[in-house]
């Protein structure tokens, strides 16, 4: 079953992106802000995808990115940027920083599922 | 005098900030989100008892059969939307939160009360702490307004001075 980790600092975001994903199939684990989000990673944590807020306290999204890029375990893991911004701009810093696809909310579960399925590696 | 009055400005700013926090708690509770949930669960325990109720009825009863198919079909549609409907509710929510912290930073930003020169929150400022395309929009607009409303006064002015008003 395949991992997800889940970055977003609203906890009610956190909540209905786990059940969305939980009900898919999806293993879920989850993270308030990049910081904590790194440190599941340094814990061993290999998610298949990693789907992430911009705005976030302590580390926010692009920071995350920069950081997960960086580690060897993820330095090829897909990663979906979710996020109330749909600036030209900070789409351009998240995909330079190394996002693989990018969703502005709100979005629906299958347009989120749909993108989860195109960037999980195939068995 | 003008002293006492930018102090009540910051205290103004000040209660105005601790307000909109306060609402932003009860935003965020999720309260609709969790309730949409438990229905779409609860639906879809009944409609798991209406399959059964289906299979055990098959034969003595057709008609009951073909009616608890028909419920547990538009179980499964009703379920969807409501899970969507929870999802884009706490999208929104999510959104207005954000929305909601921008504003109470500014204030919490304007009821500072010893602030170095050059150190007022500038409109540039507050475009900063914007985390959507569609605070942007409204920050274009209402400055676009400001400067429409100011060049009208500067012009009344000008006007009322050149007629010894």
């Amino acid at each position: 079953m395949p991992a997800i980790l889940v970055l977003d600092d609203s906890v009610t975001m956190v909540m209905s992106l786990s059940r969305i994903l939980k009900n898919a199939g999806y293993e879920v684990e989850t993270a308030s802000n990049g910081k904590e989000g790194m440190a599941k990673l340094a814990g061993g944590l290999k998610p298949s995808v990693i789907l992430t807020d911009i705005n976030m306290p302590q580390m926010d999204g692009i920071a995350f990115i920069k950081e997960a890029r960086k580690a060897a375990s993820t330095r090829f893991t897909p990663i979906i940027v979710l996020t109330t911004e749909s600036g030209g701009q900070k789409r351009d810093e998240a995909r330079a920083a190394g996002a693989s696809a990018w969703l502005t909310k709100p979005t629906e579960p299958n347009e989120l599922l749909t993108a989860l399925k195109q960037l999980l590696p195939s068995k | 005098m003008q002293v006492a009055t930018e102090a009540t400005d910051h205290l103004v700013c000040a209660v105005l900030a601790a307000q909109v926090a306060e609402l932003r708690g009860r935003i965020d509770t999720g309260a609709t989100v969790e309730l949409l949930w438990r229905t779409t669960d609860v639906l879809s325990q009944l409609s798991g008892l209406v399959v059964e109720l289906a299979k055990r009825c098959r034969d003595s009863d057709h008609a009951l059969s073909k009616q608890c198919n028909t419920a547990v079909a538009a179980e499964v549609e009703i379920s969807r939307s409501l899970e969507s409907l929870a999802f884009e509710q706490a999208q929104r929510n999510d959104f207005t939160c954000q929305t909601v912290d921008c504003v109470v930073t500014a204030l919490e930003r304007l009821a500072v009360t010893d602030v170095p020169a050059g150190g007022r929150l500038s409109p540039d400022d507050l475009a900063a702490l914007y985390v959507s395309e569609d605070q942007r929009l409204v920050h274009d607009a209402a400055t676009h307004q400001f400067a429409i409303a100011a060049g009208r006064n500067d012009a009344e002015s000008r006007s009322r001075e050149g007629t010894g008003g």
